[in-house]
């Protein structure tokens, strides 16, 4: 199964003389059960493209196959509510959205508003502030007395608690100080090798794709222009030129070690995979 | 006499935590300082104190030797400009010319000579061919330049830059970071970012580390990178470069480069003695 995108397009001011074509004719699969990475420059149209995933915004023209659903161009779409709950988008700087009294009434708006039962919602809020790792003694608090991670947390939770099987995450650690990014992306690397789910993040941050991402999706004026393996992208010098890749540092390190004589395999991806294969190489 | 100091400074929020707790330090004048922490560590307070932002509990903040306090807020404030984290968040003009323009008619500046700083300005942060730009049609990275620019034509002697890359695409970042890497050149300006992004560190002359409130450290970068298992404890990150030698550290080479390509370099040393 994957999630299909079929020759789709999105307009903006459709008809109108400031018409833009955010997304053109994209042909892509998105793995179920991987992480994918949708990178590429400001204005590339990666938050366009993952808000079709959800049907937040619909197609132009063309097609796009999600689990069971099938969103076509100039169509009623008579599923949006069980897509909605089936594809959780978490936006950039999340924490802004956060409205109710109390972190608990915040998480369970979600499952209330999908049809699940007081007791059923209560639950599954209570397992995603868990599996996010807010602490008991927050769940009667204002959101607005959290840390900045943490509030990003709790609405994520609230993306969790409906239980969905693709999660989105747009930006999901810009802004957030080093221990909170590091939550936030040992959360997702839990929800897909534990829970199975398909995670799929827009990113800028090279680094983080890099180490974390299966696959990654480059998009450059709407169009995809890469879909591959993470690791073959940012070994090929020709395609980072391409594209204007900021190289992550770690990848920045592995060329220098080559240039300088060392063999470094394409698979070490972490410091300690590469200072491993550097020291087999001294002390022979 | 430094150019700021914090004399045993307290803030709270409210009666029960105290946000800084007890700060003292100085900032020496033309020097670039960099204030990091984990969220909550009291990093934007100790900003927005400095800035006269929040009234201090207790001590005292002097700026050129005046006390911040009400009384000379208005002074202090010609000596120190803010650019904040949201690049969305501080625009007041319908064109890139006309946001730079406003603080200068606010000191009542004439129009022949707020041209010519408007200009200088704005040349000087690479914007000369969107001078007649709306913001909102810039990039987050000329948002902030055009920030920047607004702060530095009403030459003050402070910058405070509080989390202003955070928000912005790596581009953004780099250019930013490389822009007040420039400024840091000029000794008339004294710079203080506070910042998440550990590589900025790197490029600045002091580092202020906080942890709870309270000075946890407070010296040159590579004195700050030196402990890299304290910074650990409270919650912050190392660069990447430190990061590679304490890997090596752990299975007995030590690794003295400050950088990628000396490193790789005294492996290969370390590669033909061996």
């Amino acid at each position: 199964m994957s999630i299909s995108f079929k020759s789709l397009s999105h307009i903006y001011n459709k008809d109108m003389p400031y018409a833009h074509k955010a997304l053109d004719n994209i042909n892509l699969d998105i793995k179920e059960g991987s992480i994918t990475a949708i990178i590429g420059e400001t204005g590339s149209g990666k938050s366009t493209l993952v808000e079709h995933l959800n049907a937040l915004l619909l197609p132009d023209e063309g097609s796009l196959e999600i689990l069971d659903y099938n969103i076509v161009a100039n169509q009623k779409q008579k599923f949006l509510k069980p897509l909605r709950k089936d594809v959780g988008l978490v936006f950039q700087f999340s924490e802004y959205q956060l409205f109710e009294e109390t972190v608990i009434k915040d998480v369970i708006f979600g499952p209330l508003n999908f049809g699940f039962s007081q007791q059923e919602a209560i639950n599954k809020s209570i397992e995603a502030l868990k599996l996010v790792e807010i602490d008991e003694k927050y769940f009667n608090v204002s959101p607005l007395e959290l840390s900045g991670g943490q509030k990003r947390r709790v609405a994520i939770a609230g993306i969790l608690a409906c239980d969905p099987k693709i999660i989105v995450l747009d930006e999901p650690t810009a802004g957030l100080d080093p221990a909170g990014s590091k939550q936030i992306i040992d959360l997702f690397v839990s929800l897909n090798k534990t829970l199975n789910k398909t995670i799929i993040i827009v990113s800028h941050d090279n680094e983080m794709v890099y180490n974390y991402c299966d696959d990654t999706v480059v998009l450059s004026h709407g169009k995809v222009v890469y879909h591959g393996s993470t690791l073959d992208l940012f070994s090929d010098q020709k395609l980072i030129e391409e594209f204007h890749l900021l190289l992550p540092q770690i990848v920045q390190f592995k060329n220098e070690l080559t240039e300088n004589g060392f063999k470094i395999s394409k698979e070490a991806r972490t410091i300690e995979d590469i200072v491993g294969e550097v020291i087999k190489q001294v002390k022979k | 006499m430094s150019l700021i100091e914090l004399k045993d400074v307290y803030f709270s929020y409210n009666d029960d935590t105290k946000a800084i707790d007890g700060i003292s330090f100085n900032i020496e004048q033309g020097s670039y300082t960099t204030i990091i922490g984990h969220n909550g560590s009291g990093k934007s307070t100790l900003a927005k104190l400095i800035a006269g932002l929040l009234p201090i509990k207790s001590g005292e903040i002097l700026i050129d030797g005046l006390s911040v306090n009400e009384e000379n807020i208005s002074k202090i404030r010609e000596k120190l400009g803010i650019v904040f984290q949201n690049p969305d968040n501080q625009f007041i003009g319908s064109t890139v010319k006309d946001d730079i323009a406003f603080g200068l008619e606010n000191r009542l500046v004439k129009s022949e000579e707020m041209e010519k700083i408007i200009l200088e300005y704005i040349d000087k942060v690479g914007l000369n061919k969107f001078m007649d730009y709306e913001p909102q049609n810039l990039s987050g990275g000329q948002k902030q330049r055009v920030a920047i620019a607004g702060i530095l034509a009403m030459r003050p002697e402070i910058i405070i830059f509080d989390e202003a890359t955070s928000m912005l695409d790596p581009k953004g970042k780099k250019e930013i970071k490389q822009l007040m890497a420039d400024l840091a050149k000029d000794d008339t300006i004294t710079i203080i970012s506070i910042t998440h992004d550990i590589e900025e560190v790197l490029q600045s002359d002091n580092c202020v580390v906080l942890n709870n409130g309270k000075l946890f450290m407070h010296a040159k970068p590579e004195e700050v990178f030196s402990h890299p298992e304290k910074l650990r404890d409270i919650d912050l990150d190392i660069p990447f470069i430190e990061k590679v030698k304490e890997e090596f550290k752990h299975r007995k080479i030590k690794l003295k480069s400050s950088d990628l390509k000396g490193l790789v370099k005294e492996l290969c040393q370390y590669h033909s003695n061996h």
